[in-house]
């Protein structure tokens, strides 16, 4: 365990240089400062595998938990959170060039290892005879990798309001130039969101199709079951709006931060909530 | 010893004005001639609407003081004491100003770098440059590209239309999508017409009250011609609205763009109202998705800008003191008989 | 009035209710969740829960009202979106066979005022005569995957349509007949189905409550623990089903392993200590004592005799100081004993086994006071533990399933495909003739404009050309 530790740490120490230089990033037309905010990043990545691998590893001592992922922790879900948003981020910055937008999702790769080293238990436990199936491998990869997806969409959001209000004010700072353009942010967000809502409504379904092999009921209004579910309507009354409605710019953002909110919520708040599916209540 | 030496009138001198225009209308080639004739081989002549500098190099063996003289030939007019002579450091330093654009009226200018790859390319071309002119041409510019580069000589547009055409970038990213309405067919309407068309914007559209003036302007464009009846229903495939109409009174109410929002569904509009008095209700700005850009708006920025160049101008200067020592240096050493290296040697700029 | 519910605002008002309602029920206790956590607060604020009560909020998903939202959004996804086929953007009726040289002018007219108004055009001629330039440019774009539709062909010239992944305009369509699927398998669900918690003591059985002739036997109860700890690692039921005597089925059956009879599915969904055992072992000093639940013994030895009445499986000390359960869990099992030396009786003393140190003794109210050290200690605890079966019957989950698969196609096509629509004119201009095109994608402008300048740039390739490819981007209205 105490490798598994070691490699995170450095893990969440490489994720806090290439936070602090994407920052910098925005206020200084450096460059290098972009280039080394990516190498860090990756280097972060690569201990933080390693952190996950060693894990797996340790996971699979336990008979009972062959060959399943460790995710059934706050531990294992906020570290493959933290690590599908360095992974969106990578994808849509490489796409877009886009390295300017690092200072708005970054840190929540960083406060998603942070949150796990800080105050997650990464002690390893035998699974629960409920969490014993080929689903946990599937389900609540699904579903982190769209929350994970959300997470960058909001990331671009701010920014979007950024540049907005940068331009409406009309004394616009150099950063307003560096920034993309409003339209290209609302573009981005759209698209992000659009690439994240099926992966999200997927996941939903296939958490009610393990739940009728379980305990026999598709649907039962559990609280992340509810939550989730209010994210994915959230979510669709934001797709609607543009679709039909052609709603752009600053509302369009509120509608999908208030989406984002409610991802936060399903998957932190709700462990407060629910005794069936909550991380903190300890049975996981 | 040899030595490199700069010879000019440039805009810093005051009443030079007449000199330089009339050294601006003698070709190269004849005062390259006309070098030659004195025994100078290595020579470069930079000539702009701002200055009309000669860059050369000769071996101390020549006549001194022979250049006032050869100005005053060139130019057919006295020319008193309104010339510029720099030698060795100073000259490089000065180089590396006018190529780095400190020289310049406007600070940070690029043109004035295409303008001295030009006039150095010509000397290369009569084969009037050698080792040192080569080398110490190419560094410069080299120094040019690098100054505007890392400091913010050349940052910020400075005119009022570069201005809102950047702005409506920020807004919109590439502007090939965008369509932009010109309400006016004066100057300044076609000053920003052409400033949008650099940066490539999608379609244009002319309006003007009086349908002649509009035909002409669209047609030297190639932009579309619109009705002046028809502007606000026009607004709503519009992205960016030029407003640079001489009425009195305002063009476009508030109430109007507001309409025209709600039927485009939100998407952003970019008014820049560069018309005194304003052609574009103020309270427009209010509305939800509406950028609209006055005069002072884009002036201030404008300001703003230059005060920046002129603040970054310390750090550009800073550059051309280590660059100047570096190839001073060199020269000197070579002259010497030396031959030093130089640091990063940069392929062609 | 059907318009209200037909228009966009309602909709989003009504799934904006829809989901505060369903928030509020993970807010406020429900009964079928935490039925005691909802008699504490109803204790605590008793008339806001009358007011609660009234809107069956502690019972939200099942009320009639959020029901009727549900039911209201799934007529409505009906009316606005299921009520029509999805458009076919551009597609026009041909002239009849009969008139169609007649018409061809100003159908071809038609086209090309059509075609002036798409988002992308391309123009240029081909050195090919007209026939020829026909054909090539339809096997141009059928290599490129394209279907040709509307095909029209006269001598004045000839226009078609091709487009690509047309599949794509039902994606949408599909995904929302896959909601009003969903609903009608959880209203079935609703009607028909039922679940029931039937927790049966190992080697016994019990009846259940929705069908009362089955009984459900547990003939054998097995459970593994993690090493060295208390945490089960598997659990599983020997279970039989039967009705009136005549057996059913028989399974030993899993977590995530459930016995199936005709759609009633048996699920072995927890488990638990009830509070029997079948003997406590005591230990004092060197002697060792085992005692059957209620059986007084006599201690070897000693005038002493000892009975053990009362187990919890995970002992724990309530607000008012009285011994409890914190749950059915075997996570700290306390007995309670008493010891009897002729009439008298002592008070009694509850042990515990993970923590042979500490003991406490209950006084007549059942409160109790802490005392050290006693000195016999509980050694093991032998409990009966009851099986949790979780007896589920759901007609609907097969539609359901229909559904999400529908979702899942609907989706793919919605977001993934991406439908492209070219209108060809073709027109005989002398010996050649002269192409022209307009453009449309599904994804918004930007994202067809390299494809479609490749696309055109191979099509013209492929027709001997004669003049320069224009390509132009009409910036459309909304």
């Amino acid at each position: 365990m105490t490798i598994q530790m070691v490699l995170i740490k450095l893990a969440l120490a490489f994720y806090v240089g290439a936070t602090a230089l994407a920052v910098a990033f925005l206020f200084s037309r450096e460059e290098k400062l972009s280039l080394w905010m990516l190498r860090l990043l990756g280097i972060g990545v690569l201990f933080h595998l390693g952190s996950f691998g060693v894990r797996q590893y340790l996971f699979w001592q336990i008979p009972e938990n062959r060959w399943f992922f460790s995710i059934n922790s706050f531990f294992g879900a906020l570290s493959y959170l933290a690590l599908a948003v360095t992974a969106t981020f990578f994808i849509v910055e490489r796409e877009h060039r886009l390295g300017i937008l690092g200072a708005f999702v970054l840190p929540w790769a960083t406060i998603g290892v942070g949150s796990a080293v800080i105050f997650a238990d990464p002690k390893l436990e035998g699974l629960v005879p409920a969490l014993q199936s080929y689903w946990i491998n599937i389900h609540p990869i699904v579903l982190m990798t769209a929350y994970a997806m959300f997470a960058n969409a909001f990331g671009v959001g701010v920014a979007l309001l950024v540049q907005e209000h940068q331009i409406k004010s009309r004394k616009p700072t150099e950063l307003c130039y560096r920034l993309p353009s409003i339209e290209e942010l609302d573009t981005l967000n759209y698209k992000i969101i659009v690439a994240a809502f099926p992966v999200l409504t997927v996941g939903i379904i296939m958490g009610g199709i393990w739940a009728y092999n379980a305990w026999g009921r598709f649907w039962g209004w559990d609280a992340k079951e509810t939550w989730a579910l209010i994210t994915a309507l959230i979510y669709a009354g934001y797709l609607h709006m543009r679709f039909v409605k052609g709603l752009r710019g600053r509302k369009a953002v509120y509608v999908s931060m208030l989406g984002f909110a409610s991802v936060v919520f399903t998957f932190l708040g709700v462990n407060y909530l629910s005794q069936l599916h909550g991380y903190l209540s300890g049975r996981g | 010893m040899g030595r490199f030496c700069v010879v000019g009138l440039s805009h810093k001198r005051q009443g030079s004005e007449s000199a330089r225009g009339r050294l601006a209308a003698v070709a190269a080639p004849d005062v390259y001639e006309r070098l030659r004739e004195r025994g100078i081989c290595e020579a470069v002549v930079l000539s702009t609407c701002n200055r009309f500098e000669i860059y050369w190099c000769d071996d101390a063996s020549g006549e001194q003081d022979w250049e006032r003289g050869f100005l005053e030939e060139l130019a057919g007019v006295p020319i008193g004491e309104r010339h510029d002579l720099r030698c060795d450091a100073a000259a490089v330093g000065h180089l590396l100003e006018v190529a780095c654009g400190l020289d310049s009226l406007v600070v940070g200018e690029s043109e004035i770098l295409g303008q001295v790859k030009g006039a150095y390319e010509a000397a290369q071309a009569a084969g009037m440059t050698g080792k040192r002119l080569n080398v110490l041409f190419q560094r410069a510019l080299y120094a040019g590209k690098r100054a505007r580069r890392e400091t913010g000589i050349s940052a910020g547009q400075i005119s009022v239309a570069s201005v809102a055409a950047q702005l409506a970038e920020t807004i919109f990213g590439s502007l090939s999508g965008s369509h932009a309405l010109i309400l006016g067919a004066g100057a300044t309407a076609e000053l920003a017409a052409r400033h949008l068309l650099g940066r490539k914007v999608g379609r244009l559209s002319i309006a003007n009250r009086t349908l002649e003036r509009g035909r002409e302007l669209a047609s030297r464009l190639g932009a579309a011609l619109v009705d002046w009846e028809q502007i606000s229903a026009a607004l709503e495939g519009v992205d960016i609205v030029v407003a640079s109409t001489s009425a009195g009174e305002p063009v476009l109410r508030h109430a109007q763009v507001e309409e025209a929002m709600r039927r485009r569904s939100g998407r952003s509009l970019f008014i820049i109202d560069i018309a005194m008095p304003p052609n574009v209700e103020e309270t427009a700005h209010r509305i939800e998705h509406v950028y609209l850009y006055r005069l002072l708006d884009l002036q201030g920025i404008a300001d703003a800008n230059l005060r920046a160049r002129q603040k970054a101008v310390e750090q550009a200067q800073a550059l051309i003191r280590e660059k100047t020592e570096e190839l001073w240096r060199w020269l000197a050493a070579l002259e010497a008989g030396q031959e030093l290296s130089l640091k990063h040697s940069p392929a062609r700029p | 009035m059907t318009k209200v519910f037909r228009s966009v605002r309602f909709n989003i008002f009504l799934g904006a209710v829809i989901t505060l309602a369903s928030a509020m029920g993970t807010l406020i206790p429900q009964i079928t969740e935490t039925p005691e956590k909802v008699a504490q607060f109803q204790g605590v604020h008793p008339h806001w829960s009358r007011l609660f009560g009234f809107f069956n909020l502690f019972d939200v998903y099942h009320s009639y009202w959020f029901m009727g939202l549900l039911a209201l959004m799934a007529v409505d996804i009906i009316l606005c979106k299921l009520w029509s086929l999805p458009p076919d953007q551009g597609l026009v009726s041909l002239p009849p066979e009969e008139t169609r040289e007649l018409e061809a002018e100003r159908h071809l007219a038609q086209k090309d005022a059509a075609l002036k108004l798409k988002p992308y055009r391309a123009d240029f001629k081909s050195a090919f005569p007209y026939n020829k330039a026909v054909e090539q440019a339809k096997k141009g774009l059928d290599q490129r995957g394209y279907a040709i539709q509307e095909d029209f062909f006269a001598q004045a010239g000839a226009a078609f349509v091709a487009t690509r992944h047309r599949a794509q305009r039902w994606g949408s369509y599909l995904a929302h007949i896959a909601l009003v699927t969903i609903l009608l398998g959880a209203l079935i669900r609703a009607v028909f189905g039922f679940v029931e918690m039937v927790p049966v003591i190992e080697g016994g059985s019990r009846a259940m409550q929705n069908k009362p002739d089955w009984n459900l036997f547990v003939d054998k109860f097995d459970i593994k623990y993690y090493p060295g700890t208390r945490d089960p690692s598997s659990y599983a039921s020997a279970l039989r089903v039967e009705s009136r005597g005549k057996l059913l089925a028989q399974k030993t059956i899993h977590v995530n392993d459930p016995l199936d009879i005709g759609g009633v599915r048996f699920y072995q969904a927890s488990w638990g200590a009830g509070g029997m055992f079948r003997s406590a072992t005591l230990k004092f000093g060197d002697s060792v004592i085992r005692l059957p639940q209620r059986v007084l013994k006599k201690i070897p030895g000693t005038p002493l005799s000892v009975e053990a009445d009362v187990m919890l499986p995970d002992f724990t000390v309530d607000q008012d100081g009285q011994a409890d359960t914190g749950s059915l869990e075997l996570k700290d099992p306390a007995v309670r004993v008493f010891f009897q030396m002729g009439p008298h009786k002592t008070r009694p003393i509850w042990l515990l086994q993970k923590f042979p140190n500490i003991s406490f003794v209950e006084n007549d109210d059942g409160i109790l006071e802490h005392i050290l050290r006693p000195p016999f200690r509980l050694v093991d605890v032998d409990p009966v533990l009851f099986s949790g079966i979780q007896v589920a019957y759901d007609p609907g989950f097969k539609i359901v399933l229909a559904g999400a698969i529908l979702w899942l196609a609907g989706m793919i096509m919605l977001f993934y495909l991406h439908r492209r629509r070219l209108w060809v004119l073709v027109e005989p201009d002398g010996r050649a003739s002269r192409v022209c095109v307009g453009g449309w994608s599904s994804r918004g402008p930007r994202e067809f404009e390299a494809e479609f300048a490749a696309l055109m740039g191979e099509l013209r390739g492929g027709m001997e050309p004669r003049s320069d490819l224009l390509i132009s981007r009409q910036v459309p209205a909304p």
